[in-house]
């Protein structure tokens, strides 16, 4: 007589043990999705990219007589002396990414006028941002290293 | 001997016929009963309802965009997979496979041509398919889900057509992609990271390049594939083109599907003459739920897809094909100067359907690239679940939806001005130019 009881016992007890490897089944399947996606995300992010390098040098300080702008098309970045300050300001507008130029009042960009001080502060047209200034520095050998991959505040400037 | 060579004989006179009956089930039918077999046993066919609404024939109805759309996709991967067998998606030779496609291709140019403005027609068709469908009030339950797909395919559209707008690598193409991926990048928090995963590099490059090429000729297209196909058979299951209220049927209904089932002998001894007289049971086998066409009305609102459905798709096959290959053979796909990263024209355009985007954007770059357009998308996306009064289906501009065809057609006119301001009125500096 007692083992009817415990049949429903047993089955009480089965339904839990189901739904919990339910459960399982379920987080384990979206934990592997997740796992997944997040592989597939670090494999499409390159480690190293292929194209120019962000750091690269210049010349000598010599070659950047004061006064002068020198637009580096290629490398994307104008070069700035007054004196004995030295600083590398970013050709590529922060608007969509076009070449701008360097021009009397600052900085023009062609593709959607965007404007720009000598320092590369907005002054006209639909750029968002002003210009990023890059960390400048001497190398031992006595050459100039622009480092893009390194942003700094604008107006502050390498001492040569 | 003679025996055996005269059924020998016989099996070979009767090769041709034995092979067509094996492949082609039913003879070309000429009753009902033939073409109803017809459709449902051919893997092609059987894609199709046996009966077809009238309605859904009308080509004032649908205008047959969606079926347009779908042939400009056929149209582009099979002048796609030609392409692909002289294109390298190498910065150094892209530019070059163009103008041996002009020079010494056979071929080469038309089919360069039929890709290029078929991908254009085919965001544009995508887009009046999408207009049809809200005008007639089509995507009301129970077809709000298949609306969402169409959006979805819409913007799948958009990617592969863009996606492919790099592979040239001119100068048109290298600034359009420089100009469409920093929109991306204006995506709060996520935006510079998806567009260094989109390019590959910092800048568009041989990366990019490459990226875009996989993207353009695997990933999207196989993504679009199966959503169309889902596409397709929600139309079925959700009972063929939205109609006008009174053809629509009862939501309730339930179909029951019966099996006779073979009465079990009891006993061993059981006569068979007993089995004839014993009573029939009948099993449930499927319930299907779902609008049908109700029965009483079959003959005056509906007609065999074979041959109506099939011929009318057969003539926006034609007439889309015609089109295409008129267009080409008149124009050619524009290829301008190999890319000079240092030479931005002025002004650089994105891609046509991307002008409006780039109008907003040279007002405010956040609000313009990247917050109207997602609050647009989502909305487009919720469309069926805001919109939830049941009248005015299956008719153009119904009077009870005037205000939902009111609102639509404003923001397909803002979209549209704004496109057309970018593409005509935007000179040097995009600055107000009057293209006249």
């Amino acid at each position: 007589m007692g083992a009817a009881p415990k049949q429903i016992d047993a089955g009480a007890e089965q339904m839990p043990r189901r739904k919990f490897l339910g459960w399982l089944s379920g987080a384990a399947l979206a934990g592997s999705s997740i796992v997944a996606m997040f592989s597939t995300y670090v494999f499409m992010k390159p480690r190293a990219t292929y194209g120019q390098p962000n750091r690269f040098r210049i010349g000598r300080p010599e070659d950047f007589p004061s006064g002068v702008r020198v637009s580096i098309d290629t490398k994307r970045v104008c070069i700035v002396r007054d004196g004995a300050k030295l600083a590398a300001i970013s050709t590529t507008c922060t608007h969509l990414g076009c070449i701008v130029a360097p021009s009397e009042t600052g900085f023009q960009c062609p593709c959607h006028g965007s404007q720009f001080d000598v320092d590369g502060n907005v002054t006209g047209g639909p750029a968002p941002k002003p210009l990023a200034w890059y960390q400048i520095s001497l190398t031992p050998s006595g050459e100039l290293e622009v480092d893009k991959d390194s942003e700094i505040q604008m107006g502050t400037y390498l001492n040569v | 001997m003679t025996k055996e060579k005269n059924s020998m004989v016989k099996a070979l006179a009767g090769l041709p016929k034995n092979v067509w009956k094996s492949v082609f089930r039913n003879p070309l039918p000429s009753s009902d009963r033939g073409r109803a077999s017809t459709s449902f046993t051919n893997f092609f066919l059987h894609i199709q309802p046996v009966r077809v609404s009238k309605q859904a024939l009308r080509p004032s109805y649908t205008m047959g965009l969606g079926l347009i759309s779908f042939f400009l996709f056929v149209i582009l991967t099979v002048t796609g997979v030609l392409l692909m067998f002289y294109y390298v998606p190498s910065t150094t030779q892209a530019y070059d496979r163009m103008l041996d496609l002009r020079s010494s291709v056979a071929f080469g140019i038309i089919l360069r041509n039929m890709h290029r403005w078929a991908a254009h027609a085919m965001v544009a068709v995508v887009f009046l398919h999408m207009c049809r469908v809200f005008l007639t009030g089509s995507y009301k339950p129970p077809r709000e889900f298949n609306w969402v797909i169409g959006v979805i395919l819409f913007i799948l559209t958009l990617f592969s057509s863009f996606t492919g707008y790099l592979l040239p690598w001119d100068q048109l193409a290298f600034w359009a992609i420089t100009v469409g991926t920093s929109i991306a990048g204006y995506a709060p928090l996520v935006g510079k990271s998806l567009k260094f995963l989109l390019l590959g590099d910092a800048t568009v490059g041989q990366e990019a390049l490459l990226r875009f090429y996989v993207l353009h000729v695997v990933v999207l297209p196989a993504v679009l594939t199966i959503f169309v196909a889902i596409h397709f058979w929600r139309i079925r299951k959700d009972g063929g083109l939205a109609k006008p209220e009174e053809v629509v049927p009862v939501k309730a209904q339930v179909a029951v599907t019966v099996q006779i089932e073979q009465p079990v002998a009891v006993a061993s001894g059981a006569a068979v003459a007993t089995a004839d007289a014993a009573p029939r049971r009948f099993t449930i086998q499927g319930l299907v739920r779902g609008p049908f066409v109700k029965v009483g009305k079959l003959e005056e609102d509906t007609v065999f897809s074979w041959p109506n459905l099939l011929i009318a798709e057969m003539v926006v096959l034609l007439i889309t094909v015609i089109g295409v290959m008129v267009v080409s053979i008149l124009f050619n796909a524009p290829l301008e100067h190999p890319v000079n990263v240092m030479h931005p024209p002025n002004p650089a355009k994105a891609p046509w359907y991307f002008l409006g985007l780039q109008e907003q954007v040279s007002y405010s770059a956040f609000w313009g690239g990247v917050g109207v357009p997602a609050l647009e998308l989502l909305l487009l996306f919720l469309v069926p679940y805001i919109d939830r009064s049941n009248a005015g289906v299956g008719r153009w501009f119904a009077r009870e939806r005037v205000w939902a065809n009111t609102l639509f057609l404003t923001f397909v006119l803002i979209n549209v001005v704004l496109i057309v301001i970018g593409t005509f009125f935007r000179g040097a500096n995009w600055s107000f130019v009057s293209p006249f």
